[in-house]
């Protein structure tokens, strides 16, 4: 057993030590002085103005999420349309059935209004 | 490729589909008994490609292997449709009042059975894994329905997050199985797996446990189970506590004895101790619970350790035992949870002590409640007690007397929390009379369920030789 | 029609269930419904009575628990002339009595409730009948008993009638328990509970012999108790608050057969054990005549019957247990009309008079003409005078006894003359002399005087089944071959002699309604009198024994109780709840939390899993 298991285990151990290391190394030997400047979380750019949570409109997601489907659903079409000579029949139906159902999600989105920004 | 093999879930998402279109062209307003004709018409299609195929028939498969029919898929189908059918039936005003969204409800309910069906049939770990996150995803939407309920969104969202992690330790261990064998087919890896347990095999074997136990709620794996149940709508909880649970039992049961009889003692040892604690804490934890829906959360919790009992019997006659205790599980469930529906719609309270004298203002709700609660804790002749006993039975003759011992003491502790509803319902006096009647759809799937109960006990052998029938075809 | 034999039950199981879903609104419907149902069975018993003589047989069973390596329970039904016999007596029996009914219990406020209990009880009585196994049997057995208190307790705002039916269900519970055990008992040596399989099991020796008997005494237990034979009599003459016409039915005619209808089918594997058919044969007789001397003194008029009941089942027990089986069976067929008989004219009475009381009727015979005929009838029959339907039976078992037990034929004696004296003393004091007391002036209903009438007829002629005359059609038929009857002449000349003796007496005493009598007799007798007046003690005996023994035992382990038992039970109790309390406080509702508590499941079932491996055991 440890034979086969030996070397992940050793591996594991050393890429730990690899990252660790230097961190507490560095942490021994570098001089600490704290200023405001350097606690801010950050040490460049323009400072925030107001609160950082801003409420989005819901709208937003639900675009998003109508253009993650139909983009996913493209992606699918891809490799069937370069492999389309070779698949043949079976596959168009396939195909078809896929973008069937799609549909059906999207005019049921529709007629229930989720496209129209209100 | 057979693709006709799938008639029964292309039924019924073909079903979904109809209705959500039906719903869009009709401006929102689709009537409830048109969705539920619709729907019922799509789970009738869905029974009648399947029951031609006999229970001890000649198993067909197809997709190279990944996907199969025989008794064992057949027998776990039909309880399913009759579970959906009757959840469905008995979700009463539930269902009337949610104008304008139900139709996407009924639709969400037949893609997940779809999806729960796809899962019993899939004899490949690919497939078992995207049927098994097809059904996950739907349950999530589902039990977060009532979203502008707090209690039903954070139902939603925990059981979304919990599942994903579960998803994740259960690919884990399928990667793993994957690694040592090289191969996705159960009884491919069944073939590889000859050299007994090594630590790799081991650790994917509590992997797969861990992810499985999620799904039919085994302790420790169980936390979402009362949270989830009790925000989700009602009808979605008894769905849950049924279908997705019987589902979930049919895959360990395939998994367990397909692909890993080669660990077989190994395996044996988890499942009793899952058991062990599954229903240990399943029953002490209901008896302090005050909200009936949460009751009855631990209360199934406790029914899936009995059910482990059956699957650590391991035996043919054990999974026999197996079949038969889902499905008068399903009935006796499907009782409670429909009874309570209509009790909680009427009185508007989950509260036990506010079921108080029930059987003056609704005898028949009361009446099946009770029927149905007893039948949980198992007192004969309903279907509940031949169900424990033959569990029970097949794990004492393969030499987990201790277990059985302790199943039986966890009986008669559950008898306690059972018997405090009824003792609610049939002694406290009542404090007001309870308005309204029931909706003759509801009555009417309360009472087959009920009939279930009543005819799994009395012709509990009938019954028991079907099941065992469909439990050898696993097997074969 | 024998293929569906168990329809005859499921009739009034459909009738039952009707009125229990709505038809009890209209107690026309209700009582009805009840009369079509059996009306039809009763028609299926005859046509299974006629199929069963052609030779036909039939069983029929169904796994109900199947354990695995050729265990399991079976429940089902069979037919053969012991069950077609049954179905004829109960189906006929039940009819004419919910006919009665109709009239009888006009205007009551229970009337649908009543119905359906009938109705449920005749679906039970019949299903016990057919049963093919000790545990259909049984289930049944449990039935009859839960309607009989249903039916007994029926005016339940009556303090009596509620005690009365506690009573009856306590003390057959007690033999029900013994019934039970023998069930287990005989199913651990025999692996099996269908009778067939008893038989064969007893036959081929595979049942050892101690174990046969323990197991057919324990059985018969349960036959004590239905059949209230001693010790276990005292509920029967209690049960008489019931309803008359339940009276006739359950604690007269069919379901205290039961226990007799017990012994009979299990009489294969009785007659491999002669010591328990010693025991059961001793019981029946001394049951017998110990029923019938409490009878001679009781003024209820249907307590009267009550003992007479009590003492003819401990006649057919006798009988049984000396091995004339047949012989029972006949007793049973004969005296569940005549009996059924007299107390529907018992009923006519009460109707009439509105109380059971022998000393405030007195010169019923003009009110009451039928009756006083049809009672009279009945009561030379269960006297036992040619060539009534009592006579053939009782002569039967009597020849019986004569022929084996000197002793049993010298209690059975008794009997009869006792038999005689106190029903013709009935007969005296209800319907000679002078009116005593008030009666109303309404007419009889006819669907009260009908079911008399018709059980004339029975009771009269059925005894003619099982003579010699027509060739012993009765016997021939239980037997399934020709079986000849003989009359025993000296036999049957000295019981008749005895009768005739008993009624004589009962004229000379009784006779034109002397109620003073009983008083000068009392007071002549006094300590007999005191004795039979109060139950030789029984009663007293028991509550006594439920009094100080159990009160007592009561007491010692409610000390045992407080101190160690509650404290123990305390100590689980309050265990469980605060381990359910702080695991229900694991049940944060942080999703956090939860995903600690999977993947701390996790690792602990890999761990778990890995332990073999670790320890090194492997």
């Amino acid at each position: 057993m440890v034979g086969s298991f030996g070397p992940i285990v050793i591996a594991i151990a050393i890429a730990t030590a690899f990252g660790l290391l230097p961190l507490f190394l560095s942490g021994l030997i570098i001089p600490k002085m704290p200023d405001r400047v350097k606690n801010a979380p950050y040490e460049c750019g323009v400072e925030t103005i107001g609160p950082t949570s801003i409420q989005f409109h819901t709208r937003y997601y639900l675009y998003a999420l109508l253009f993650v489907i139909f983009d996913v659903e493209a992606v699918f079409l891809f490799p069937w349309a370069v492999a389309y000579r070779h698949l043949g029949l079976f596959a168009l139906t396939e195909v078809v059935i896929f973008i069937g159902l799609l549909l059906v999600g999207y005019v049921y989105a529709w007629r229930k209004g989720a496209l129209q920004w209100v | 490729m057979n693709v006709a093999i799938l008639s029964p879930e292309i039924s019924l998402g073909a079903a979904a589909a109809v209705i959500l279109l039906a719903e869009a062209f009709s401006a929102g307003n689709l009537s409830r008994v048109a969705i539920l004709a619709l729907a019922t018409l799509g789970i009738a299609v869905s029974a009648a490609f399947l029951i031609p195929a006999q229970l001890a028939g000649v198993p067909t498969s197809s997709f190279s292997g990944a996907f199969i029919q025989n008794g064992f898929t057949i027998y776990f189908k039909l309880l399913m449709l009759m579970a959906t059918f009757l959840v469905l039936l008995g979700s009463g005003r539930f269902l009337a009042q949610a104008e304008g969204r139900r139709a996407e409800l009924v639709a969400l309910v037949l893609l997940t059975t779809a999806a729960l069906m796809l899962l019993v049939s899939s004899t490949e770990l690919i497939t078992l894994y995207i049927s098994l996150e097809m059904a996950s995803l739907s349950t999530a939407f589902l039990a977060a329905w009532m979203k502008h309920q707090e209690r039903s969104a954070e139902a939603g969202l925990k059981f979304f997050l919990l599942n994903a992690l579960s998803s994740a330790v259960l690919l884990y261990g399928i990667a793993l199985l994957y690694g040592i064998t090289g191969q996705t087919q159960l009884n491919g890896i069944a073939r590889e797996l000859v050299g007994g347990a090594t630590p790799a095999l081991l650790l994917a074997l509590a992997l797969l446990l861990a992810g499985f136990g999620f799904k039919v709620s085994a302790v420790p794996f169980h936390m979402w189970t009362p949270d989830v149940y009790e925000g989700a709508p009602t009808p979605i909880t008894a769905y849950l506590s049924v279908a997705s649970k019987a589902a979930g039992f049919a895959v360990i049961v395939r998994v367990l004895q397909t692909a890993l009889p080669g660990v077989q003692t190994e395996w044996v040892g988890l499942i009793a101790i899952l058991a062990a604690v599954t229903m240990t804490v399943g029953n002490i934890v209901a008896m302090v619970q005050t909200n009936i829906k949460r009751m009855l959360a631990y209360s199934t919790i406790a029914q899936a350790g009995y059910i482990l009992v059956g699957v650590a019997a391991g035996t043919g006659q054990g999974l026999g035992a197996v079949l038969f205790y889902l499905a008068a599980y399903t009935a006796t469930n499907l009782g409670a949870f429909i009874a309570i529906v209509e009790i909680a719609d009427r009185t508007g309270s989950e509260r036990t002590s506010d079921f108080a004298g029930l059987h003056a203002r609704a005898p028949w709700l009361a009446f099946a409640l009770a029927i149905s609660l007893l039948s949980l804790a198992g007192l004969p002749p309903l279907a509940g007690f031949f169900a424990k006993i033959y569990v029970f039975w097949a794990a004492i003759q393969t030499g987990l007397g201790w277990l059985v011992l302790l199943g039986v003491l966890n009986s008669a502790i559950s008898l306690f929390y059972y018997a405090q509803v009824i003792h609610h319902m049939y002694m406290v006096p009542a404090p007001s009379p309870a308005p309204g009647r029931s909706l003759p759809t509801l009555v009417a799937g309360l009472t087959v369920a009920i009939a279930g109960v009543f005819a799994l006990g009395i012709f509990s052998g009938f019954f028991m030789g079907l099941a065992e029938t469909a439990a050898r075809t696993l097997t074969q | 029609m024998s293929n569906n034999a168990w329809l005859i039950a499921a009739l009034p199981l459909g009738a039952f269930a009707l009125i229990a879903l709505g038809a009890r609104r209209s107690p026309a419907l209700s009582a009805w419904l009840t009369i079509l149902a059996i009306g039809l069975g009763g028609a299926l018993s005859l046509q299974v009575l006629r199929e069963i003589a052609a030779g036909a047989r039939i069983e029929q069973s169904m796994e109900w628990l199947p354990l695995g390596h050729g265990l399991g329970l079976t429940v089902g039904f069979q037919v053969d002339p012991l069950t077609a016999i049954m179905l004829v007596v109960v189906t006929s029996v039940s009819l004419l009595v919910q006919i009665y009914s109709l009239g009888y219990m006009h205007g009551d406020n229970g009337y649908s409730r009543y119905y359906a209990a009938m109705s449920l009880f005749t679906f039970s009585m019949l299903g016990l009948v057919l049963a093919n196994s000790l545990l259909t049997m049984y289930i049944f057995w449990e039935l009859v008993g839960l309607c009989s208190y249903l039916l007994i307790g029926h005016w339940h705002e009556r303090p009596e009638a509620s005690a009365a039916a506690k009573k009856a269900f306590i003390v057959t519970r007690l033999g029900d328990f013994g019934f039970l055990l023998g069930i287990l008992f005989l199913y651990w040596h025999a692996g099996t509970l269908e009778f067939r399989g008893l038989e064969e099991a007893a036959a081929a020796g595979r049942i050892p012999a101690a174990a046969l008997t323990v197991g057919m005494l324990l059985v018969f237990c349960g036959a004590v108790g239905k059949s209230a034979q001693f010790p276990l009599h005292v509920w029967l003459p209690d049960a008489m608050e019931g309803p008359t016409p339940v009276s006739a039915l359950i604690h007269a005619a069919t379901m205290v057969v039961a226990g007799v209808y017990l012994m009979a089918r299990t009489f294969p594997l009785l007659e491999h054990s002669a010591t328990a058919m010693m025991v059961v044969a001793v019981v029946g007789g001394f049951t017998a005549i110990f029923a019938a001397s409490m009878g001679i003194v009781a003024n209820d008029i249907k307590r009267v019957l009550a003992y007479s009941t009590v003492s003819q089942l401990g006649y057919m027990i006798m009988a049984i247990g000396l091995g004339a089986m047949s012989a029972g069976m006949f007793h049973l067929f004969n005296h569940a009309f005549f009996k059924a008989l007299l107390f529907l004219c018992a009923g006519s009475l009460i109707h009439l008079m509105d109380t059971n009381d022998l000393s405030a009727m007195g010169g019923l015979r003009r009110q009451r003409p039928i009756t006083f005929i049809a009672t009279t009838i009945a009561a030379l029959s269960l006297a036992g005078i040619f060539p009534l339907s009592g006579f053939w039976s009782k002569d039967e078992i009597l020849a019986a006894a004569a022929s084996t037990n000197p002793l049993l034929f010298a209690a059975a004696l008794a009997t009869v003359f006792l038999t005689a004296t106190y029903m013709f003393r009935l007969i005296f004091l209800a319907f000679l002399g002078n009116p005593r007391g008030q009666t109303h002036d309404h007419p009889e209903p006819l669907s009260m005087t009908i079911p008399l009438l018709v059980l004339i007829v029975p009771s009269v002629a059925s005894g003619l089944l099982g003579t010699a005359l027509f060739g012993n059609p009765f016997g021939s038929f239980l037997e399934g071959r020709a079986v000849t009857a003989e009359v025993n002449l000296p036999v049957a000349g000295i019981s008749t002699a005895v009768a005739l003796a008993g009624i004589l007496l009962a004229w000379v005493l009784y006779g034109d309604g002397r109620v003073e009598a009983s008083a000068r007799l009392a007071a002549r007798f006094q300590p007999v009198h005191t004795l039979l007046v109060n139950r030789y003690y029984m009663d007293h005996l028991y509550n006594g024994f439920v009094a100080r023994i159990v009160l007592g035992f009561g007491w010692l382990s409610n000390r045992i109780d407080l101190s160690l038992i509650d404290a123990f039970v305390n100590g689980i109790g309050s265990t469980t709840i605060s381990a359910a309390t702080s695991m229900r406080r694991m049940q944060s509702g942080q999703l956090q939390a939860y995903a600690w508590a999977f993947f701390a499941g996790t690792v602990a079932l890999a761990v778990v899993a890995a332990l073999p491996l670790l320890m090194g055991t492997r």
